[in-house]
């Protein structure tokens, strides 16, 4: 410990910004990992949260997916002798001008039994009696938060727009911060639930029934009872219940998260190995002095360990402190896409992380730096006493060590390609990932040894000075280059992988885009296509078609249904109809009989994703729970379809109505005549329509674009990675030359005495800087290759089901050479500088 | 909810037995038909006061009754009617007509300690009481505005699910009717009703105001009968949903 | 050739220490002078400040009639390798390069060819009598082998002034004897201004001329008619 103060601090004083960058490759992997699992884990508990504070003192809840259910079954529940209270519930994400509210439609004639709703200033009246809600049905119940946020009091109007056209709703009452006002963050607005019905276009239907049991019967014996009472297709569960799948889908999300924040820490493990290399060869001497004072072997491995758990600690905090800010921006994302999912709106309000997850990244933090620091401790401790007290060539890294190595990695590719061959076992699939990575680690400082050579006399043709010493520079010390371009090739691999899978997708669903989505017109209920808050009623399709110059509607609807306990999308329009005008061949199935069959309700088309995800063939029959009862459907037809991440069924309208008892439609497809009909029937429709209902109308383009640009979404993720790349490309660079100059102090002085000037030295660094670019560039297209297999391989099993082409991304690769080679030039300009500053009396000194 | 009014009415006897007395007070109350319009006051602990008006029919006799309860005033919850259906055998079927979004909708009142839209009334209250869910004691004479009453303590019987732990009821001597009731929950007294303004309407002794105080949100509610009559001649074609929807 | 006029140089830190103290020297061309004076008595720093790898405090220096005072980094470079060969103790080879490529280092710094900067190596390797060593890397050489390739870097230029920094100092006496023969061996054939800084008697009664230095002020300049 003494030790540690005396010796260490004064180095790492000395070398603040060294250590200072270095310490960032531990902070990004602990952000990565802090960041991403706090996203994870804060959105989850957001909806959890959302879920119990909705629930109030409900016991059990009745649902049947996103399409709910006939008011007649709230009948059924409630002369159920099982059931105390049982109140109908809507709920809907909806935004009204700033952000989005979580509406919930309540039936105020029972509701407060269930929901404690405790109004501002004991000013009870607009709840106490029920009146208010039933009589008046543009009242409102808003948050303070929301309130505050809206600028609104008691008696103020609040304009939404609703299935109805335009209306003006009223706030009778805010109610106090806490409880039920602070699910979804606080931004929450109480409706009649009829009113509700009205305003989103849901007919006689609810989404769910909230079920008080009654004394003294057990909640499992009435949920069995209720279960069997409602049939398959609804859905009996005590509100924690409706967080499980979530969380399901949350676990792969946490699995995406854990391998980049594995690599992110591998990343990091291989600056902070690279760091301590260099301390140990900077601090021969010093360690020399300190073998020649009586220090044993055991203390001077005891001090870098120390060292690194030091770093580590640092590291790991500065990580955390990161991570909690990056984890706010990650979950808006997450939720925002889990609560498209699940139907169910939650609004990550505090981004906290769990005190196991803290000693967690603390632990993982420090664990890398003191694995990292193995190596160069133990060479610390293996130094020679008498030759590091002589300044001259230093010890080389050991051919015996490399073998190993060589062999090492070797072992472990073969390894990783007899996992391949059995990547069905998920487990050995992910092990072989693992080897994989391992093995290319391994195998780099030998890789890097390689192309430095090859690179060598390119370099001496170009500048016979310049370039041979800086390949020699490269191939004399591999330790103190293989960490940087270790590191370098991590990143890079990634940006590669994510590039490719960008690329890979994006190009599949332009083709399904053209392929599949080829109507003139589409008519929705929202701005974005995604949310099914709003639906319309089948009037107006119907009104739209009368229009001239129409030549077709399809009526679409959307709900989310569980199949195997996975929120699967359904999709339900004229098979037939669809069948004529888009031209999209089944992947599996009879192209012939396929849609014919499918449009008399014989059966199901289901897209590729669906099939892949939930290990679903031709042929298997589908259990999909209907508010009748369980609808059996064999899958006739296996089709190429991007609607839905989680997968998508195909289903005839027709069987839809038939079991569901919903006429609503999402979208309406509309063919014209001529395409050049365009403008005159989007007016048209405008006309008709547009201050009786919610409307939008997209042009083909405007939907084409709108889904490219989610996709582009993909690519903003590839630029973040890319700066990553950078960034390690940066700290790794810089540290690397600034020892490399120190180390090769002498050489430099001397390149100078005999007449070599500022901008030949300058020239020998940068092109140094450019080898290890250049050298982490070549390694990471190579890994790259092999982790793009990887992640596509993920995505299509585990994560999307998305069946892409291995395409080598090519552009992005083209695109990192000289971002990188410029990174690579930048990190050299002051280490060069610093270099060309020195005193050349110094440099070429004697003790 | 319209058997609330069944408490009301009262006649003379001299039954000495508790469960007689409650069992002549709901004999003298009987008639076909029933038909009033009602004033409700409010007053709360801030002395706020509110008011509601509403026209009132009940056809048939205890047990299988059915009423329409339409609201006349204030302006903004005129046309909101109730309909319901009592059964003997079972709970009512209640549905509201609400004239603002034009459809009827289905209420269950399964927890009877809710509030009678924003009265002091729970939904119990206004219950007509079954003697035979109740045990009932007598535990004294007392006199309650002059009025000569028995005192009787009626505490539910297992089975019955009722907010109260028990009651305290005064039944005036003279003509069996509730003079005051005193009910209690586990922290006390929950709620006070008084009776008064006793008229002899069509030989049926009715008191024409009924007073609650909720002792927890000190707050008083007053409930006024005019043009109060019993007997009315009615169709059973004014008791369905179709008339409802017809009427407003 | 060399002119020293009232050199000071002092070192800053947190003591000042003087290092040469307003220091007169002239030393002219094809002079074979000799520096000697126990440690710290400043003629290493006299040699780094003559050779331009260091710059005096005050004073002013001339080599071969160009004033170093004044000139920027890159100017003074260009005088160093124009006018001057280095021959340091510890040889101060490149441990990457070949005797050949150490050799045409500060050529291919001056910008020549390949060809030409290879036939000017080969033929000073051969001068120093290690022309069948061209191709081998310093490491695999003797100390005294090393310092005849370091001597013939320093000539490679043909530069007018040459400067030692205890050239035989890290060798033994035999081959010390031998690089001594050899630098005077240059020094006769082609006429350089040799300055030699040493703690060697036997070198430093080599030289015409002995420059004696005590605390940075020179205490004696003795001239010898004949070499020994």
């Amino acid at each position: 410990m003494t030790l540690l103060r005396l010796i260490s601090f004064q180095y790492v004083r000395k070398h603040k910004l060294r250590w200072l960058l270095t310490l960032a490759g531990i902070v990004l992997g602990v952000a990565v990992f802090v960041g991403m699992h706090t996203a994870n884990q804060s959105v989850l508990r957001a909806f959890h949260q959302t879920i119990d504070r909705i629930a109030g003192a409900t016991q059990l809840q009745v649902s049947a997916g996103e399409a709910g259910f006939p008011e007649e079954a709230l009948e059924i529940v409630q002369n159920s002798p099982d059931v105390r209270i049982a109140v109908p519930v809507i709920e809907a994400s909806v935004n009204p001008g700033r952000g989005n509210l979580l509406l919930l439609g309540v039936d105020m004639t029972g509701d407060r039994s269930l929901r404690d709703y405790d109004l501002e200033n004991n000013n009870d009246d607009a709840i106490d009696d029920p009146l208010v809600f039933l009589a008046q049905p543009d009242s409102l119940l808003v948050t303070r938060i929301f309130a505050n946020a809206y600028g609104l009091k008691i008696g103020d109007k609040l304009p939404m727009s609703t299935m109805a056209g335009p209306r003006d709703f009223v706030v009778r009452g805010i109610m106090q911060s806490g409880g039920l006002a602070s699910a979804f963050g606080g931004n929450l607005a109480v409706m009649d639930i009829y009113a509700a019905q009205k305003m989103l276009g849901r007919g006689r239907r609810f989404d769910r029934i909230d079920i008080a049991v009654r004394e003294g019967v057990r909640v499992e014996q009435a949920q069995e009872r209720l279960r069997k009472l409602l049939g398959g297709g609804y859905l009996v569960e005590s509100p924690g219940a409706r967080g499980q799948q979530f969380e399901s889908t949350a676990q792969i999300y946490s699995l995406v998260s854990s391998i980049t924040s594995m690599f992110a820490l591998f990343v990091g493990m291989f600056l902070i190995y690279n760091t301590f290399e260099i301390a140990v060869s900077q601090r021969r001497s010093e360690i020399g002095i300190l073998r020649a004072l009586g220090a044993t072997r055991r203390q001077i491995r005891t001090l870098f360990l120390g060292e690194s758990v030091v770093a580590g600690l640092v590291g790991s905090l500065l990580g955390i402190g990161f991570g909690l800010l990056l984890a706010r921006g990650i979950a808006a994302y997450v939720g925002a896409m889990l609560s498209e999912v699940y139907g169910v709106a939650q609004n990550v309000e505090d981004v906290a992380a769990e005190p196991w997850l803290l000693a967690a990244a603390i632990t993982v933090g420090t664990l890398t730096s003191v694995l990292a620091a193995l190596i160069p401790a133990r060479d610390a401790s293996r130094v020679d006493p008498v030759k590091a007290l002589q300044k001259g060539k230093l010890q080389l890294i050991g051919q015996g060590e490399n073998m190993r190595r060589r062999i090492g990695a070797i072992a472990l590719f073969a390894l990783a390609v007899g996992c391949m061959s059995m990547s069905h076992i998920r487990p050995l699939f992910y092990l072989g990932y693992l080897l994989a990575v391992m093995s290319a680690v391994l195998f780099a400082p030998t890789a890097c040894n390689w192309v430095t050579r090859t690179l060598r006399p390119f370099l001496k043709w170009l500048r016979p000075v310049e370039g041979a010493l800086a390949a020699d520079s490269l191939i004399e010390s591999p330790r103190r280059t293989s960490g940087t371009v270790t590191a370098l090739m991590l990143s890079l691999a990634l940006v590669i992988a994510l590039g490719g899978i960008a690329r890979s997708s994006y190009k599949s669903i332009q083709d399904w885009l053209v392929i599949a989505l080829n109507p003139d017109l589409f008519v929705t209920t929202n701005e974005t296509l995604t949310s099914r808050s709003f639906v319309f009623p089948p009037e107006i399709g119907e009104g739209i078609a009368t229009i001239a110059g129409v030549d077709l509607v399809q009526m679409v609807r959307t709900v989310r249904i569980n199949v195997r306990n996975t929120p699967v999308m359904l999709v339900c329009t004229d098979i037939a109809s669809v069948a004529r005008k888009a031209h999209l061949p089944p992947r599996e199935g009879n192209p012939d009989t396929l849609y014919n069959e499918v449009a008399q309700g014989k059966g199901v088309i289901v897209s590729d994703n669906f099939a892949l995800l939930r290990k679903f063939k031709l042929g298997d029959v589908l259990e999909l729970p209907a508010p009748d009862g369980t609808l059996r459907m064999p899958i006739l037809g296996i089709v190429t379809d991007y609607s839905d991440q989680q997968g998508s069924i195909l289903m005839d309208r027709k069987v839809y109505i038939e079991h569901w008892k919903d006429t609503a439609v999402n979208v309406f497809r509309v063919y014209l005549d001529k395409p050049s009909f365009e403008p005159a029937v989007r007016a048209r429709i405008q006309e008709m329509y547009g201050g009786r209902t919610r409307l939008f109308v997209f042009t083909n383009q405007d939907l084409r674009a709108y889904i490219l640009k989610l996709t582009d979404q993909w690519f903003g993720l590839t630029y973040v990675q890319i700066a990553v790349a950078v960034l390690v490309a940066i700290l790794g660079i810089v540290n690397t030359l600034t020892v490399s100059i120190s180390d090769r102090k002498r050489e430099l002085g001397v390149l100078q005495a005999v007449g070599g000037l500022r901008s030949q030295i300058r020239g020998t660094i940068w092109m140094e800087a450019l080898a290890i670019g250049f050298t982490g560039l070549v390694l990471g297209f190579v890994v790259g290759a092999i982790q793009l297999y990887y992640t596509l391989e993920i995505s299509r099993t585990d994560v999307a089901g998305l069946r892409l082409d291995y395409q080598y991304p090519v552009n992005i690769a083209l695109v990192l050479v000289p971002v990188i080679l410029g990174a690579a030039w930048i990190s050299a300009l002051g280490p060069a500088e610093s270099a060309v500053r020195g005193s050349l009396v110094e440099a070429l000194e004697y003790e | 909810m319209n058997k609330w009014l069944v408490a009301l009415a009262a006649c003379t006897a001299f039954a000495q037995d508790p469960r007689q007395i409650v069992e002549e007070v709901q004999k003298r109350a009987q008639s076909k038909s029933q038909q009033y319009e009602g004033t409700l006051e409010v007053v709360d602990a801030k002395s706020k006061v509110s008011t509601k008006r509403w026209e009132y029919s009940r056809l048939g006799a205890f047990g299988s009754s059915k009423s329409v309860l339409r609201f006349t005033a204030p302006a903004e919850v005129k046309g909101v009617a109730l309909l319901v259906h009592n059964h003997p055998d079972r709970s009512s079927d209640q549905w509201m007509w609400r004239p603002a979004i034009e459809r009827d909708q289905r209420i269950a009142l399964q927890d009877r300690s809710t509030r009678f839209f924003g009265t002091d009334f729970s939904y119990e209250d206004l219950e007509e009481r079954d003697v035979n869910q109740f045990d009932f004691k007598l535990l004294g004479e007392e006199t309650i505005d002059g009025h000569p009453c028995w005192k009787l303590e009626s505490r539910p019987r297992e089975k019955k699910v009722s907010q109260y732990a028990y009651s305290y009821l005064w039944i005036r001597k003279d003509h069996y009717i509730y003079a005051q009731i005193d009910a209690f929950n586990k922290a006390g007294l929950a709620r006070r009703i008084k009776y008064s303004d006793v008229q002899d309407v069509q030989n049926i002794w009715t008191a024409r105001t009924i007073e609650v105080f909720d002792a927890a949100k000190k707050s008083r509610t007053t409930l006024k009968f005019e043009k109060l009559r019993y007997n009315v001649p009615m169709d059973e074609s004014a008791f369905t949903l179709q008339a409802l929807r017809r009427a407003s | 050739m060399i002119q020293l006029q009232q050199v000071s140089k002092r070192f800053d830190g947190k003591r000042v220490v003087t290092a040469l103290d307003a220091v007169d020297l002239s030393i002219a061309k094809g002079e074979m002078v000799s520096l000697v004076g126990a440690s710290g008595s400043g003629k290493s720093t006299m040699l780094n400040l003559i050779g331009g790898l260091d710059t005096p405090s005050s004073g002013q220096i001339t080599i071969d009639g160009e004033r170093l005072s004044g000139l920027a980094d890159d100017d003074l470079t260009r005088v160093r390798r124009d006018k001057i060969g280095f021959i340091f103790q510890f040889f101060n080879l490149l441990p990457t390069l070949t005797c050949i490529e150490n050799v045409a280092l500060p050529l291919h710094l001056r910008g020549w060819t390949r060809k030409k900067a290879e036939a000017r190596s080969r033929e000073l390797l051969d001068l120093v009598k290690l022309g069948h060593r061209m191709d081998h890397q310093p490491d695999e050489l003797s100390g005294g082998e090393r310092q005849r390739v370091a001597i013939a870097r320093a000539l490679s230029i043909n530069p007018p002034i040459l400067l030692g920094d205890e050239p035989t100092g890290n060798l033994d006496s035999g081959t010390g004897a031998e690089i001594l023969n050899l630098i005077h061996d240059v020094h006769r054939t082609m006429g350089s201004t040799i300055l030699i800084v040493t703690h060697d008697r036997g070198v430093a009664e080599s030289c015409q001329r002995t420059v004696r230095l005590k605390d940075g002020r020179i205490i004696g300049d003795e001239r010898r008619s004949s070499a020994a």
